[in-house]
């Protein structure tokens, strides 16, 4: 275990080190010239130089990337080109937003899923609505989503399509809206939260639940044909236990390594999907910052993506050790 | 549900289980075929029958039926009559076989190691069944003679051995007092003391308990040392039945007497070659209308491929027999002329392998939480050296280190310490257990055995002859040079590994228990194969076994390994007659015997 998270670790560290480099990279082949787009467009040549000279465009690229680091290990950003406000805070803005919409998804994915396995296993002759299942989520993310927006939404109104919040003014201490509600008494705060969030967190829990799903209902197709699985209906327990305790947990390896595969493919879904519902979060943010080439701004996105993705697939690795004690980390 | 515990309150009386004229099809490729045809016979409390057959005889799936778990995916068609505790079974609904499966029948399996849930503890398995509270777990631990009940509880599968597994399953299934116990092939997995040990507590269990168990096996001599009455299965069909006794002495039809002929042991002739049956079953006849035994059968006539013969009274014992010429049995064992001597093998002075102070440790055990793992030693300084063209059995327990011993002869495995000598510069040739895995799938037979020629295109003249040699050399027909390994059997696949071994032929051939999973007849096929192919290219060989009696008859000398540790080697007569080691003397004790009672 100490040896794995060592070596987590330093992993995430490789990552964020490589990830950074590269992004860092970009600023200087990209034809953008950060000192201009700070200063203001009608500023003085002068102004630009001075600015450049505080920002230390003139230096090498080494040492201005040695400075980057440096102001990364301070949790400093930079500032956004197109907001005017340090980058960090921008992030802490928009990034509960962020968190609650992907954790949702994965959440409805899991159980997409779980749902899929139970057609198959347990309910004979479900194989049509399986099928349903697959073709929707295998329908490219945009067009899945302006289909929801545009059924769900506009043409039934049964579920609001855009923004994530009906009351304007609402903060709470968490700032994932359907925690907060219930932690100030306000659970009419919470309904609404988890009613704006249905249609984009279905968006993006499709394409999760397929894949895990397809994953799961393949490595369960091997386990139980295992004759463990015959030991266990031997015992006379009914094929529901025999599925969820002995199949389940012995099944868990592969369709934990897909979801853990999905992780980037949400990130960058999540750009479309908030885009599409105006979804106030990090996914939007980014639309809007690589529309005005603010570099400093994607760079910080494209950090925080990185670490979430190594922290989500840690907790996946040490959930699959849990299921398959075999797995020693 | 109700009425079902109602009925198992009373005391049964008369039979546990009565099958009447049961058939079942499965479909394999949307292809069906008769797995089980007519099979008739009833069980009572404390009995125990003995299910014999060769591989695919429908063995296996007796059991499933009566536990009603045939594959679903095979779409089992199930006809005829099960009576288990006096419910009916054929035809009803999922509740009620699941209900049977609760209270009246069990079943422990051939495999132990996969039959237990890998990421489950034992306890945990254990509360599933009925009757399944912390008392009587603990107690049905130690009742099947596992120490350390409750430390075995706790642990997961993988950290028990495969004895420690079987006893864990069958006190699983007892704990649940059931009816009916169904035992398909429990030992095959073990060596022969747990074999042992596990026959005496199937025996104690069906006498204390009051059990009938149903004990499937295709080794006769484990069938005799155990049942009260066998009955012997051939094609799906019952071709003979009675009293265990009656039919291990006066076995009435042919199969049964040929099954009984090849069965070896630790007193057969070891100068000449293992009686076996004829041939192994090819494709099938159309057998509606026919003895399906036909195409083998020694003293076969006109009319049996005319007439299905029907299950009689046996004229010479108690029970029945499916035979229409069952009185000319008796003159098989008279007729068969014994086989020529074997030719004196000569053993040269050179070694062919030399092992010296060998020893290798294996990490075990999961990691700590510092990443530390512990290493077990599983050879310790074995010194050990083939002579050319001299054939040496190790026998061992599972788990002694027989195979990796046998892996660092191959050069499969370093050693940590110790030196390896071969005479020969070619990689020696291995044959595995399972031969046909270690068949790739998709090459014909031709172009496998072929391959090991490199310099030789495999599709020139000289190749094809070359290749056509070989398989000759090893008793195959010819016409399978172009066949895929999915189209042979068992037997078949072995031979064409034996050609592939073979066709370049090896100073030193190491076998890894390539009979252990055998049924007795093909066992014997390829004790004689490999002798006869060890004399005639003037091989070495170390032959890894679990089963003495095939030591004796394959090997010039037996070694004995136990822990690691080589305790004894000698001539195979000179061990058996007067073991040295406690642990060979157990395992001399232990092996089972046709005579009533078993052992030595
Ligand atoms: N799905 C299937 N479709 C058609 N035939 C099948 C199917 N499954 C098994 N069989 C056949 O049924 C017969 C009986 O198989 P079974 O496994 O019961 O034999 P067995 O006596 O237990 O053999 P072994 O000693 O190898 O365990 C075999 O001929 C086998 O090929
Ligand atoms: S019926 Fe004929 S073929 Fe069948 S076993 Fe008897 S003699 Fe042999
Ligand atoms: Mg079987």
């Amino acid at each position: 275990m100490l040896v794995y998270l060592t070596k987590s670790i330093v992993g995430a560290v490789v990552v964020l080190l490589v990830m950074s480099f590269i992004v860092f990279g970009l600023q200087s082949i990209i034809p953008a010239d950060p000192a201009r787009a700070i200063a203001g467009p009608s500023a003085p040549p002068e102004a630009v130089e001075a600015m450049r000279e505080h920002l230390g465009l003139d230096d090498p690229v080494l040492v201005q990337y040695g400075r980057f680091l440096l102001r990364l290990a301070h949790a400093d950003l930079g500032t956004s080109v197109r907001t005017r406000k340090p980058v960090s805070d921008d992030i802490r803005q928009y990034l509960p937003a962020t968190l609650e919409l992907g954790l949702a998804s994965i959440a409805l994915g899991v159980a997409l899923a779980g749902v899929m396995a139970a057609l198959q296993f347990l309910i004979p002759g479900s194989g049509g609505i399986r099928f349903a299942i697959v073709g929707i989520g295998s329908t490219p993310i945009f067009l899945a989503a302006l289909l929801l927006a545009y059924f769900f939404w506009f043409r039934l109104d049964w579920l609001p399509g855009a923004g994530r919040l009906a009351y304007r003014d609402f903060a709470g201490p968490s700032g994932l809206n359907v925690i907060d509600g219930i932690l100030v008494g306000r659970p009419e705060v919470s309904l609404d939260a988890l009613l704006h969030m249905t249609l984009p967190a279905l968006a993006l829990a499709l394409p999760i639940g397929v894949a895990v799903g397809r994953s799961l209902n393949g490595a369960l197709h091997e386990v139980m044909r295992q004759p463990y699985i015959r030991t266990a209906r031997g015992k006379g327990i009914s094929e529901t236990k025999v599925l969820l305790r002995h199949g389940l947990r012995n099944a868990a390896t592969a369709p934990l390594s897909m979801l853990r595969l999905q992780i980037p493919i949400l990130f960058g879904n999540l750009l479309v999907v908030e885009r599409i519902f105006g979804w106030p979060g990090l996914g939007l943010y980014t639309v809007q910052a690589l529309a005005s080439a603010d570099l400093p701004a994607v760079l910080g996105v494209a950090i925080v993506f990185g670490m979430l993705y190594i922290l989500v697939s840690t907790l996946i690795e040490i959930g699959q050790s849990v299921a398959d004690s075999r797995i020693n980390l | 549900m109700v009425k079902l515990s109602h009925r198992m309150s009373e005391p049964v009386t008369g039979s546990v289980l009565a099958v009447k004229d049961l058939s079942v099809i499965l479909s394999r490729e949307g292809r069906p075929s008769r797995v089980l045809d007519g099979i008739s016979f009833d069980m009572f409390p404390g009995e125990i029958i003995a299910l014999v057959g060769e591989s695919g005889s429908g063995k296996t799936s007796i059991g499933l039926t009566l536990q009603g778990l045939l594959p679903r995916e095979y779409l089992p068609q199930v006809a005829g009559s099960i009576r288990l505790a006096g419910i009916e079974l054929v035809g009803a609904g999922r509740r009620t076989w699941q209900s049977a499966r609760r209270h009246l029948v069990r079943a422990i399996s051939q495999d132990p190691m996969g039959a237990l849930n890998p990421t489950m503890t034992i306890r945990r398995q254990m509360q599933e069944s009925k009757g399944g509270d912390d008392r009587s777990i603990g107690d049905w631990l130690s009742r099947t003679g596992l120490p350390d009940p409750e430390r075995i509880a706790d642990a997961l599968p993988h950290r028990l051995s495969a004895g420690q597994r079987q006893r864990v399953l069958i006190a699983m299934a007892m704990m649940a007092r059931p009816k009916l116990l169904i035992a398909d092939e429990p030992t095959t997995a073990l060596d022969v003391i747990m074999q042992a040990q596990i026959l005496d507590l199937l025996r104690d269990l069906a006498r204390d308990q009051q059990t009938a168990i149903l004990f499937v096996t295709h080794d006769l001599t484990v069938a005799a040392s155990l049942a009260d009455r066998v009955l012997v299965l051939y094609a799906g069909r019952i071709v003979e039945m009675g009293r265990m006794q009656d039919v291990a002495r006066n076995a009435t039809h042919p199969y049964s007497a040929g099954l009984l002929a090849a069965r070896f042991d630790l007193d057969s002739d070891r100068r000449r070659p293992l009686p076996t049956l004829p041939s192994e079953r090819t494709h099938s006849i159309n057998v509606e209308n026919a003895c399906a035994y036909a195409t083998r059968c020694p003293i076969a006539q006109p009319d049996c491929t005319a007439i299905r013969p029907p299950l009689e009274p046996a004229s010479v014992h108690g029970g029945a027999v499916a035979c229409l010429h069952h009185e000319q049995t008796a003159f098989l064992a008279t007729q068969r002329a014994d086989a020529k001597p074997w030719p004196a093998q000569a053993i040269q002075e050179t070694a062919a392998l030399r092992l010296s102070n060998i020893g290798k440790t294996y990490p075990t055990g999961a990691r700590s939480f510092w990443g530390r793992r512990q290493r077990q030693p599983v050879l310790r300084s074995v010194n050990l050296s083939i002579k050319l063209g001299e054939c040496v059995a190790l026998v061992g327990a599972s788990g002694a280190g027989k195979s990796t011993l046998l892996r660092i002869a191959a050069g499969l495995v370093v050693p940590e310490g110790g030196t390896v000598t071969r005479f020969d510069k070619l990689p020696p040739q291995v044959v595995f257990q399972d031969p046909v895995a270690s068949l790739t799938p998709w090459l014909t037979i031709g172009e496998q055995i072929g391959e090991r020629l490199r310099a030789v295109s495999p599709d020139s003249d000289y190749g094809r002859r070359r290749v056509g040699e070989a398989i000759k050399l090893v008793g195959l027909d010819p016409v399978l040079m172009d066949a895929l390994p999915a189209e042979m059997s068992v037997g078949q696949c072995q031979r064409a590994v034996l050609a592939r071994a073979v066709i370049v032929p090896p100073r030193l051939l190491l076998c890894d228990e390539p009979i252990s999973a055998m049924d007795v007849s093909l066992a014997a096929t390829t004790l004689n194969l490999l002798s006869d192919l060890r004399r005639r290219l003037g091989m070495a060989m170390l032959f890894v076994t679990h089963d003495l009696a095939a030591a004796r008859i394959i090997a010039d000398r037996i070694a004995v390994l136990k822990d690691g540790e080589l305790v004894e080697i000698a001539d195979p007569d000179a061990i058996i007659a007067a073991p040295q080691s406690s642990y060979t003397r157990s395992l001399v004790a232990a092996m089972p015997s046709l005579q009533p009672g078993g052992g030595r």
